[in-house]
């Protein structure tokens, strides 16, 4: 079957307005188009009205005497018991392929996609989530060239910060303190403050050590012994929260990649 | 249609079969015009066999204001052989435009003709009938005391 098409697309030139009032339904019907009924309502306020109104007394006149051609009574017969315009039902196939449909669906499972994201990715929020995963785009923009070179223990690097930068706390838990370091710096930034970075020659893994987040209602600092996760733009990192300080061990990859070295021998 | 309702009964009937035989293999009419354009064409096949009637050969007349009680003078059969007359594709324009219950574009779709084509062939006939009401069915003024007023 060919497509409709709207009566706009059918008469494009201006001449359209007679030539629908010529061919105008013979009584008002509710899918007229808006052309149709623009042409119809000129033709009733213009010049030709009068001859308007007598093709429409004509029309109306014709279609009565229509109705009133006998009809033979097996074809009436088969009007009044049979359904014979079948109901078109649109089918689930051709629903879903229509452009559309599929742009809306696509639309809502994009955002959909996003906010499932971003779900699962607060999930296991802990107080100072923000700040762990401020720092991985640090760990993920840092040179080794930018610390202080040093080769020493991870964990002897407790009282270097203790005592030359007066960082209280800032110790490397037992899982990682046998890893051998290849540099480190402390840095001040605006939202972490005082951020203790490690370099280390395993895998180009980093340490950061960090001051916890207090709770805003009560200004306490509740400390955490198990191993959280943050991930960000390919980066992970596994964060532990003890004496007010934050450590994370970060590395490039997944929550996968980073377990391994969560199970070493502990204190 | 067919000017002969033996003739437009089989034409009917065998449009139903088909849709029947259509239904039976999962594939129904594909939309609620496909009736009548099927019942159309059908027609149109059978009438080929007979007289065909010649375009352009009626005289026209403007449509006049006492053209309705004219109409009203003529019995309903003598309106379906002057329609069932009309040449194609005048013949099937009349009929669904008459029948009063198709939009344009339904009606452009089933007799797969352009809308200035379809509005000539309404105001065409229009005319033709007015010229043939004129001479079979001449009205006069004083016929009803308050006749042309519309």
């Amino acid at each position: 079957m060919l497509p409709l098409r709207t009566t706009k697309e059918i008469f494009p030139m201006a001449a359209k307005s007679d030539a629908l009032a010529e061919c105008a339904p013979i009584t008002d019907k509710p899918g007229t188009d808006r052309a149709m009924r623009s042409a119809i309502l000129q033709a009733r306020r213009g010049k030709k009205a009068a001859q308007f109104a007598q093709q429409q007394a004509f029309d109306a006149a014709i279609a009565k005497l229509v109705y009133a051609i006998p009809v033979d009574a097996q074809v009436a017969e088969w009007f009044t018991n049979e359904s014979l315009i079948p109901v078109v039902r649109r089918r689930w196939k051709k629903i879903l392929l229509n452009p559309a449909v599929l742009s809306v669906a696509l639309a809502i499972a994009v955002i959909a996609g996003v906010f499932a994201y971003r779900v699962h990715q607060h999930l296991n929020d802990f107080p100072g989530a923000d700040k762990a995963r401020r720092l991985l785009t640090v760990a993920a923009s840092s040179r080794s060239i930018l610390l202080d070179p040093l080769k020493t223990e991870a964990g002897s690097l407790s009282d270097l910060f203790f005592m030359k930068h007066r960082l209280e706390h800032y110790d490397v838990p037992a899982e990682f303190a046998d890893f051998k370091t290849l540099g480190c710096r402390v840095f001040d930034d605006d939202e972490v403050h005082r951020v203790a970075q490690i370099w280390l020659a395993e895998k180009r893994m980093q340490f950061f050590l960090f001051p916890a987040e207090k709770d805003p209602k009560d200004g306490t600092v509740k400390d955490f012994t198990d191993w959280r996760f943050v991930e960000l733009e390919g980066w992970t990192g596994a964060v532990q929260q003890r004496n007010g300080v934050c450590f994370m061990a970060v590395i490039r990859g997944q929550q996968k990649d980073i377990a391994p070295f969560l199970e070493k021998k502990k204190p | 249609m067919t000017g002969d309702a033996a003739k437009a009964q089989e034409a009917f009937q065998a449009t139903v079969r088909d849709a029947t035989l259509r239904s039976a293999r999962d594939e129904p009419p594909p939309d609620r015009l496909w009736f009548f354009r099927d019942a159309r064409w059908r027609c149109l096949a059978v009438t080929e066999e007979g007289l065909q009637a010649e375009p352009g050969m009626l005289e026209e007349a403007d449509v006049s204001p006492v053209a309705p009680m004219q109409i009203e003078q003529l019995e309903p059969d003598q309106l379906g052989v002057w329609i069932s007359a009309a040449p194609e594709p005048q013949r099937s324009a009349l009929a669904l435009f008459y029948l009063d219950e198709f939009s344009l574009q339904e009606m452009l779709a089933m007799l797969e003709i352009k809308a200035n084509e379809f509005s000539a062939l309404i105001s065409s006939a229009r005319r033709q009938f007015q010229a043939w009401l004129d001479a079979t069915t001449p009205y006069h003024e004083g016929d009803i005391s308050d006749g042309g007023q519309i």
